[in-house]
Formats: C-alpha cells, sequence, structure tokens
C-alpha cells in the first residue's frame, strides 16, 4: 500500500501529522513530507486516520 | 437503485425559532432520515453525519455552482468565485484565495496573533465585567484580520456589518436577506474599487495586489480575494469565538480540564465547533440522480448542508449532546470538508487557539448573565453574553 499526496491540494493544516506522526511530517516551510510512502499492513490503521482527518481530502491510501 | 422518495417534513429551516435554536429540529430531520425534503424551502436537507461528509468530499455530484446560497440573486453575485464553483475551475481559483491564507503563509503570525489576544483577555480580566461579544469575540477577530488585510479608516469601522450581511444574504430571500442585499452591496462595491494604495504597507492586501501586478494572479482578483476574506471570514470567527466563552461559563469542569492540561487546547476548539456550529447551512445542486441512505435525491435537486445536525449525530458522536473537550472530535462537519473545506480554517485556528489559552491561564470561572440571541438566516451566533464576574486563575 502506499500513501499518495494531492499536492496542488494540499495546504498545510497539519493535522494528518497530527494523527500519524510516524509517517509524515510539516517541514519548516510548512511542506508535507511522507516519511515512509510504502506502508506495510501494520501501518494501514495509521495512514487511515491521517487520510481520515485530513480538512480537505488531499491524502489517500492506495 | 431504489425509487423510493425522501420523508418530507414541514419544518421552515429559517423560521426564527428554529434559527434561534435548531437542536431540537436537527434532531427530529435526522430521525426522519439521512436526507428529509422540505418543501417549505424548496430543499432536500442533509441531516446524518456520513450523508453530509459524503456530500462534502463529492463535488461531481454535489455541485456548487450557482448553489451555496438559497436565492437566485445570492447565487448570481457569488458566480465566479472559489466558493461557488467546481473543478477544475475552482482549483485555480482556490489556490489564488489561499496562497495567502493556509496555514504555511501564516506561520509567521502565532506569535503577534497569541500576544493580541493574551493582552486583549488579561485586559478584561482586570475589568472584571463586560459583555463578551463586543469586547472578545468582536473586538478580536476584528483587529486580527483589519491588521492581516491592512484596513484602515472607514472599513475597519464598517468590518463588523459587512461580515454580518454578507453571510445573512446567502439565506433564502426573506426580509433579513432584502435588508442585508443593500449593506452586502457596500462590501462588493468597496471590493470592486479597492486598490493598494488603500491598504497599509507590508500587509498580506497589499500582497495580493502584488501577486496581482507581478501577474502571480489573474488581473482584477485581488479584489475578489479581499472580499471572500471579510464576507467569508469575519461573522464566522466572532461566533465561534463567543462560544467559546459562552461553553466554558456554562460547562467550568471543561474548563478546568483545559486548564489542567493545555494541550486540550486544539481539543477544545474542536469540541466548540462540533457543539454548536457556526454556519447553520450551506447549499448544493445534484448534477445526477443520487441514492443517499435508500432514497432518491433527483438530478437538479437543491440540497441543504446542515452540519450542526451532522455534528449532534449518535450514530458518529457518543453522548453527542454533551460538550465534552476530551472527545477531541476533530473530524467535526463545522469546517465543512473537502475541496470546499474552509479556506479560513488556518486563521480560524490560530485565533481561536489563543483565545482558548489565554482564557485557561487567566480564569478559573466566568460567571455570565442570560445570553442573547437573535435570528440570523445562516450564521449562528451570541448577540450579547454579559460577564458578571470573572474569577481570576
Amino acid at each position: 500500500m502506499k500513501i499518495v499526496v494531492n499536492r496542488p491540494r494540499c495546504e498545510g493544516h497539519g493535522l494528518c501529522e497530527e494523527a500519524a506522526p510516524q509517517l509524515m511530517h510539516l517541514d519548516d516551510d510548512g511542506e508535507l513530507v511522507l516519511d515512509r510512502e510504502e506502508i506495510g499492513e501494520a501501518d494501514i490503521p495509521l495512514a487511515n486516520a491521517a487520510v481520515r482527518v485530513c480538512p480537505v481530502a488531499a491524502l489517500r491510501v492506495e | 437503485m431504489t425509487d423510493s422518495a425522501p420523508p418530507v417534513s414541514d419544518l421552515d429551516l429559517f423560521d426564527d425559532e428554529v434559527l434561534v435554536d435548531p437542536y431540537p429540529s436537527y434532531a427530529a430531520l435526522r430521525a426522519l432520515g439521512g436526507v428529509v425534503r422540505l418543501p417549505a424551502n424548496d430543499v432536500y436537507a442533509l441531516t446524518r453525519y456520513d450523508v453530509i461528509r459524503d456530500a462534502l468530499g463529492d463535488w461531481e455530484i454535489f455541485s456548487s455552482a450557482g448553489a451555496i446560497g438559497f436565492n437566485p440573486a445570492v447565487n448570481e453575485a457569488l458566480s465566479g468565485t472559489s466558493l461557488a464553483s467546481d473543478p477544475p475551475v475552482h482549483t485555480r481559483l482556490r489556490a489564488t484565495l489561499t496562497a495567502n491564507l493556509s496555514p504555511r503563509a501564516l506561520r509567521g503570525l502565532k506569535k503577534s496573533i497569541d500576544a493580541k489576544a493574551d493582552a486583549l483577555v488579561g485586559e478584561l480580566v482586570a475589568k472584571g465585567s463586560f459583555d463578551a461579544i463586543d469586547a472578545l469575540a468582536r473586538a478580536f477577530p476584528l483587529e486580527v484580520v483589519a491588521d492581516l488585510i491592512g484596513f484602515t479608516g472607514h472599513v475597519r469601522a464598517n468590518m463588523l456589518r459587512w461580515g454580518q450581511a454578507a453571510m445573512q444574504v446567502i439565506g433564502p430571500m426573506n426580509q433579513r436577506t432584502a435588508e442585508c442585499f443593500p449593506i452586502a452591496g457596500e462590501l462588493y462595491d468597496w471590493c470592486s474599487n479597492v486598490t493598494a494604495d488603500d491598504l497599509a504597507p507590508g500587509s498580506v492586501g497589499r500582497g495580493i495586489f502584488e501577486a496581482e501586478a507581478r501577474g502571480d494572479i489573474p488581473p482584477g482578483t485581488a479584489g475578489h480575494i479581499i472580499h471572500q476574506y471579510l464576507g467569508a471570514g469575519v461573522d464566522t470567527t466572532i461566533a465561534s469565538i463567543g462560544n467559546i466563552v459562552a461553553l466554558f461559563a456554562a460547562h467550568p469542569d471543561q474548563l478546568a480540564l483545559v486548564r489542567e492540561n493545555p494541550s486540550l487546547v486544539p481539543a477544545a476548539f474542536n469540541e466548540v465547533l462540533r457543539y454548536w456550529a457556526p454556519v447553520h447551512a450551506w447549499g448544493r445542486r445534484t448534477t445526477r440522480n443520487v441514492e443517499i441512505d435508500g432514497v432518491l435525491v433527483p438530478e437538479g435537486a437543491k440540497v441543504a448542508i446542515l452540519f450542526g445536525a451532522g455534528n449532534r449525530d449518535p450514530r458518529h458522536y457518543e453522548n453527542p449532546d454533551e460538550f465534552l473537550v476530551e472527545r477531541n472530535p476533530i473530524d467535526h462537519l463545522s469546517f465543512g470538508y473537502g475541496p470546499h473545506g474552509c479556506a479560513g480554517q488556518g486563521l480560524a485556528r490560530l485565533e481561536a487557539h489563543a483565545v482558548v489559552e489565554a482564557l485557561s491561564r487567566r480564569v478559573a470561572r466566568l460567571v455570565v448573565g442570560t445570553e442573547v440571541r437573535v435570528p440570523s438566516n445562516i450564521t449562528r451566533s451570541i448577540e450579547e453574553l454579559p460577564v458578571l464576574e470573572v474569577v481570576p486563575a
């Protein structure tokens, strides 16, 4: 499975980082960085939590 | 696909009594179904959490084009804005709007906003009695937004009535809407004629004009962006800051939890927004026949999204009528969701977190008088809230 960011849609609200700090963070410029793009079975609930809280629906897991 | 029709209710969403306290009506509509047809308003109301969130995420079926307001004149006036358009046009307009408004753009402001909130709350605590709406809920966001956009002189004085009118006219063509159209028109005229020189040097507003001059945004769009900042960002923020004060006053135990654990500040604001949604109803139009919760909504139907009804849906939140800051309902619907999710939510969070922080640091308990509410088409807010006594921390 893979986490995918819709870059034009991401505005850097940062709620995903709060939900899944192990998988992603905002850098010093407020840009979202995926620390792990490819995720295993164990991380899927965490990734889904990040997808769930994105207020502009800019994240998905596929 | 089923062909069963949605349940029908004779409720009028914009009736005075419903507007002042919509929660009993929301519960009744939710009990009827996830979607309920309201002939009084010629809309299909979305009432349950999942139905609302799915609709907000699906711009292809639930279009915003010419559809967010509840009268034709306002939908005409809003055409060409990001608010009232669908992708791909929306994507470009939204990027222009958020270039200066996203959390990314606003990161540098946190310190000054925190300092403003702390100074104002400190002053009010020392005073001991004041009107929480005028002295805090209105004063603070007006100052923040005026300084941010660079408003000076008579514009500063007009921000409150312009911002209120811009939301009021989104309702159906009732007396409130008719009375507010000329005031919303003043705002529109001013924004159509504003130039860089009208805005303070170094402000975000001046920056938008500089972006236009550089060709970063299309010619003629700077005024529209300022219009959206003022029209969408003032009245709703005032409502939510007033709600923070009222809910902390009514629930001292919840204020105490935030005082003991300041990391609950964002959670407390999420719960304030969930518990009392600042926006009552918002429109969409279906682009094709769609089945919702087992019933059929026809193509071209006007849809009313009831954020506050979804936020109190027991199918999604346990004990939804309890105000509990620790539940941290981060997925509440009050900012909308998806491509049209509130563009100013980053700024709203900066302002509200600053107020919650300052209150929880300086106040142990608030003794308040009776809150006054007046019916308003779209924004649900408190009109007056006398603070009679502050028990300082």
